[in-house]
């Protein structure tokens, strides 16, 4: 029984097993500024992944890349195809926001829904529907009368209404007020996410989508500075309370970023650094805790504006 | 293959009804309103001359008017005639309305999604950018055209019938020679026959318009018109400096000719006409003689001129459908 299974896995192609998203020697130029300097990652299926970096980092021009949208160097296979010859193809199963407000202003909700419906072969029109039933929207509504709130919310029900397997949202909740946020990531996670499907996220706000990502991608200056997921960082990033009386003999072992807080000194420990640490070491040093992501982003990304 | 076949058409006519939404007033309400506006000044002032003087004004077209009063059946007869076959002639501002409404189509057509950023909507979706081109090609050539021309057989007909029946009251009645006169049923296919030779000699500027709309960062419209006009002014001077001091000459005029005028005069129906004998079109007597004038415009088409303007109007669509393709909109 086994064995047929693993003819039959074996006999899949490499989109459906395999990576959703792979790019090795992914290098993009504009004129003498690397944008992205030969980068390699894999991002499996039913991932949620965030690809955070600072501005100018090189995250949108990496999801440019994998949406075909621009010209890139080097491999990036995005469910077995190349965005670059395979666009076409790939958009039946790829959809992303790009923006927020990108909406055209003449659009109409109803019109959104109807045009929407008629060209992909993978919109569930009563999903979209019930979603807008939900909200303010109204069908006869046009997109230049709308919030910027509302509009991202008929965006999100354009593209939850759509089963693909890859969405890319690039900076979806910018500028939103925190209630459109965090309304943004709940239905994304109740309503569209499953097993079968895989997300890309850059946001600046870390904190807000930290609890739903399953795997992190540090990106600076066009190159991959971490990549994991949340059980490994957890793993190996510790974030220990150290009383003042040993501070100093926790800084002897090279905490990667410190703060003060409440009178005790925060510190963020690798533990996979060179010379190992271990976590009774860390343990007896003070409460340990799991560091946030935005914490491990601001010491991963430190000097970065230097 | 049929399946695939019939998405494909599928796709293109929801991209052509978005191309309707997001244009309904240069397509549908300024052609509408400018038939309203013919029908009420003509036929307003149509009523008011026969309630004033008691005879008919019949506008015959090319600025000729007729007065009607009690006429020998022969004169109804040719009045009958030239009624039937030249009451479309009347809706003439229509067609200078169309070429304005689709020289800024295309100017807009691949640029304003780029500028608004909405471009980054519509290629999250499956729609090819050959699709989305061609969609605005056929937009431009086929569905305004054919949308005017619609509109603007309706506006004839309704002040034809307000001229027969304004006529019968004063005791002509011009109903059943006009009725009876097969040129009334063949005008608006008359009229129809027009657009494909419409379509060649519309190309070479849609096309041209498409690849600024689809290139230029910002200010389309002086990339369009202004970048034709400016290499045309600099041969000239050219042309001016070597005749003086080489004595020789090039052909600046064909340059404005066969290249400017194609690439921004092409959507003017009746363009055709410049290559054309004018005196057989001011010598119409007896009415619109449209079988001539089909002949005297296709025509034109043995000219090679047309052609290779028409195929560059191809290349350069072609080349508007890559550059939408690659062009990275930040």
């Amino acid at each position: 029984m086994n064995s047929v299974q693993d003819a039959i896995q074996g006999a899949l192609p490499d989109a459906v097993q395999g990576a959703v998203l792979s790019a090795r020697g992914l290098r993009k130029r504009y004129g003498k500024q690397v944008a992205v300097d030969g980068i390699d990652f894999e991002i499996p299926a039913g991932r949620i992944v965030g690809l955070i970096g600072p501005n100018g980092s090189g995250k949108t021009t990496t999801l440019k890349a994998a949406l075909g949208l621009i010209p890139f160097e080097g491999e990036l296979s995005v469910l077995g195809l190349d965005p670059r010859t395979q666009r076409d193809a790939l958009m039946k199963d790829v959809c992303f926001i790009a923006d927020v407000a990108i909406l055209p202003r003449w659009l109409r909700v109803g019109d959104a829904v109807d045009f929407v419906a008629g060209v992909h072969p993978r919109f569930d029109r009563s999903k979209a529907e019930r979603y807008i039933a939900s909200t303010r929207l109204k069908p006869a509504m046009k997109v230049k009368e709308m919030s910027k709130g509302m509009i991202v919310q008929l965006h999100l029900a354009l593209v939850m209404a759509i089963d693909a397997r890859l969405l890319v949202l690039d900076e979806p909740t910018l500028g939103l007020d925190i209630l459109y946020r965090k309304q943004f990531y709940q239905n994304l996670l109740e309503d569209y996410f499953d097993e079968g499907k895989t997300i890309v996220i850059t946001t600046h706000q870390v904190e807000e989508i930290e609890h739903i990502l399953t795997d992190l991608l540090f990106i600076r200056e066009g190159r991959i500075a971490l990549a994991a997921s949340m059980e490994e960082i957890g793993q190996r990033y510790v974030e220990v309370m150290v009383p003042n009386e040993k501070a100093a003999a926790a800084r002897a072992l090279q905490p990667i970023d410190q703060r003060a807080m409440f009178g005790k000194s925060v510190m963020l420990f690798d533990t996979q650094r060179a010379g190992g640490l271990s976590r009774g070491q860390l343990e007896a040093l003070g409460e340990v805790r799991h560091p946030s992501v935005a914490d491990l982003f601001v010491a991963t990304m430190k000097g970065s504006y230097a | 293959m049929s399946t695939h076949m019939s998405t494909h058409l599928s796709t293109m006519k929801w991209l052509i009804r978005r191309e309707l939404w997001e244009h309904k007033g240069a397509f549908l309400y300024a052609p509408l309103a400018v038939a309203a506006a013919l029908v009420l000044l003509i036929g307003g002032g149509f009523i008011y001359g026969m309630a004033s003087s008691g005879v008919i004004h019949i506008n015959a077209g090319e600025g000729a008017v007729m007065t009607i009063s009690g006429l020998p059946p022969d004169m109804v007869a040719r009045i009958a005639a030239v009624a039937a076959s030249s009451y479309l002639a009347i809706t003439a501002p229509l067609f200078l309305v169309l070429p304005v409404v689709v020289f800024f189509y295309c100017l807009a057509a691949l640029y304003d999604d780029r500028r608004d950023r909405s471009i980054l909507f519509w290629k999250s979706l499956p729609l090819s950018d050959r699709d989305t081109v061609l969609s605005k090609v056929a937009t431009a050539l086929l569905v305004a055209p054919l949308v005017t021309v619609a509109i603007g057989i309706a506006a004839a007909l309704a002040l034809l019938a307000l001229g027969l029946v304004g006529g019968a009251i004063r005791g002509v009645n011009l109903v059943a020679p006009v009725l009876a006169n097969s040129n009334f049923y063949l005008s608006p296919l008359y009229l129809l026959s027009f657009l494909p030779l419409y379509i060649v000699w519309a190309l070479p500027t849609v096309g041209w318009l498409l690849l600024v709309s689809s290139w230029a960062r910002s200010k389309v419209f002086l990339w369009a018109v202004g970048a034709p006009l400016v290499t045309l002014a600099l041969l000239a001077w050219f042309d001016f400096l070597v005749a003086r001091f080489a004595g020789l000459s090039l052909n600046v005029k064909w340059f404005g000719e066969e290249v400017v005028a194609r690439v921004l005069l092409g959507v003017m129906p009746g363009v055709w006409f410049g290559e054309s004998n004018g005196a057989a079109l001011i010598d119409q007597q007896a009415g619109i003689d449209a079988p001539m004038l089909l002949a005297m415009s296709y025509g034109t088409l043995a000219t090679p001129g047309v052609w290779i303007g028409a195929a560059a109007g191809c290349a350069m669509i072609y080349g508007a459908i890559r550059l939408r393709r690659w062009r990275d909109e930040g």
